[in-house]
């Protein structure tokens, strides 16, 4: 079944466990083996990596494996020009790691506990995400006409389309669901776009050589150690991303080299010429925000028309699976075109809507789907939250 | 075994009352566990605020539409697409676009063999 290779992400220390089967209930995809007072193990197999479980497990017997000793040789080594990027989410839950509020915004402590900790240059996957949008949603209109029957676009890809983002949801779909892979868009995520022109378009503009270049990631996720590892990702013509940490890992790493967080000015800004983000990068880091960042884009191209509200609020909230239908008036067609739209969160709720696409019973144009409920905000790399009623 | 002679060890009697005891009690303990648990993880309300400082955030920022990101388009004019915004072109193929599942083999030999965006 597995057509990528597994790499051992996420690890069950077999003398913390406490049979307690709860993780059994979060994993989306029944990757753990195991029942109430029986030492539990992870079937590698079946896992995505999302690290679910991880975040949940009342006992802290789940870990990730770490690139931190990774990050802290390239940047000790004179000889490396290390790169950082950070992913949306982890800009509102680092904070709780210093006891700030959840959902408090510290993007700009964030950016100057990175120069502190010595990156040469501080960018942001928000600018990758807009990237995204254009490629990806690009693709979306591509398909669109092709279904309208427009000439020239006879070779676009299936409807609907989905999402591709989500390493998490890519594997799942790689495993189980071969089939459905045309429908997914060809588009990276953005953390891979961004290693992809970081070695290529940052490189020439910098006068750096790629191949003394180290691409960092700060992630909400632990499918993205995954994803960095994929053999296929070497656009540049080197590893594009060469390590990811955790929003914890970052945490750990801005505590133990003394800095204080809390003081440090919320006014700093990433570098510029891949750093400069826009509203819809930011909402990646929610469900329905890919959808909604692609629909403001998608509209305003197929519409020619400038969009008086930015926010699609119909495809807000967090039911795991919600649908809306957004009426676009169409230039090129000369018509209004209904398109609707499905987003999914939490990876245990995308079956029945693969299956309906597969059996041609879907109504959809463009699906998002993102593994973790809520969207990457609760991703596996996250802040553990030990809260209670 | 000599378990259930009266004067070395416990009585048949004695020996099942206890069973029982220890049979009730893990069951018992093991339905409070997961009660427990389930309490434990109810409160999620971290994930509402999360939600709403990237919602927040998005309000607070000038430019809200990708397409209108003045780095986006100075990298397809400069780098992806020269002289354009044009999406999807050969260069950005090769460097932001993938393949899944069994295409993926063809697509390292296909990136490998050009030794690199240079080729693109």
């Amino acid at each position: 079944m597995n057509t990528v290779a597994t790499k051992e992400i996420i690890n069950i220390d077999e003398k913390k466990c406490k049979s307690c089967d709860h993780c059994t209930s979060v994993c989306p995809t029944g990757a753990i083996q195991g029942r109430i007072g029986v030492k539990h193990y992870i079937d590698h197999k079946k896992c995505v990596n999302c690290g679910q479980c991880l975040i949940n497990c009342p006992f802290g017997a789940i870990t990730d494996i770490s690139m931190v000793e990774k990050v802290k040789k390239a940047l000790a080594d004179p000889q490396k020009f290390v790169v950082v990027q950070t992913a949306p989410a982890v800009r509102v839950a680092l904070g709780e790691e210093f006891g700030l509020e959840p959902g408090t915004n510290v993007k700009g402590k964030m950016f100057a506990s990175l120069r502190k900790l010595g990156f040469d240059k501080v960018y942001d996957t928000e600018f990758t995400a807009d990237l995204t949008i254009m490629e990806e949603g690009t693709e979306l209109i591509h398909r669109i006409f092709a279904h309208a029957g427009v000439p020239g676009y006879e070779k676009e890809g299936p409807l609907p389309q989905f999402t591709s983002c989500c390493p998490a949801w890519i594997k799942y779909a790689e495993d189980k669901y071969p089939k459905i892979l045309p429908h997914l868009s060809s588009a990276k995520s953005p953390q891979q776009m961004f290693g992809a022109v970081a070695k290529t378009y940052a490189a020439e503009k910098l006068g750096i050589n790629p191949a003394d270049m180290f691409v960092v990631s700060v992630m909400p996720c632990t499918a993205k150690k995954f994803e960095c590892q994929r053999e296929e990702m070497i656009a540049s013509g080197f590893q594009d991303v060469d390590a990811v940490i955790t929003t914890r890992e970052l945490a750990q790493m801005i505590k133990e080299a003394g800095i204080d967080f809390r003081s440090l000015s919320n006014e700093e800004q990433a570098d510029r010429l891949i750093g400069t983000s826009t509203g819809a990068a930011t909402i990646f880091g929610v469900t329905g925000g890919v959808m909604e960042a692609a629909l403001r884009t998608a509209y305003e191209i197929l519409s020619g028309q400038s969009l008086g509200v930015v926010e699609f609020k119909a495809v807000r909230g967090r039911k795991p699976v919600r649908e809306a239908t957004v009426n676009i008036p169409v230039k090129e067609l000369g018509k209004t075109v209904p398109l609707n739209v499905c987003i999914v969160t939490g990876l245990s709720h995308v079956d029945g809507v693969v299956e309906d696409v597969l059996a041609g019973r879907s109504k959809y144009h463009f699906i998002e789907v993102m593994n973790c409920p809520g969207g990457c905000i609760n991703g596996g790399g996250q802040p553990i939250r030990r809260d209670t009623y | 075994m000599n378990i259930f002679v009266e004067k070395s060890g416990i009585t048949r009697r004695q020996f099942f009352k206890g069973a029982g005891i220890l049979a009730a009690t893990a069951v018992f303990a093991g339905v409070l566990a997961k009660i427990g648990i389930d309490i434990y993880k109810a409160s999620d309300k971290y994930i509402e605020k999360r939600i709403a400082g990237l919602y927040t955030l998005d309000e607070k920022m000038t430019i809200r539409k990708s397409h209108e990101n003045p780095e986006i388009i100075q990298i397809y004019k400069e780098f992806l697409s020269p002289g354009e915004v044009r999406p999807l072109s050969e260069k950005a193929h090769h460097l932001l676009h993938t393949k899944y599942g069994n295409d993926i083999p063809k697509l390292i030999t296909e990136l490998t063999a050009h030794g690199g965006h240079h080729a693109a």
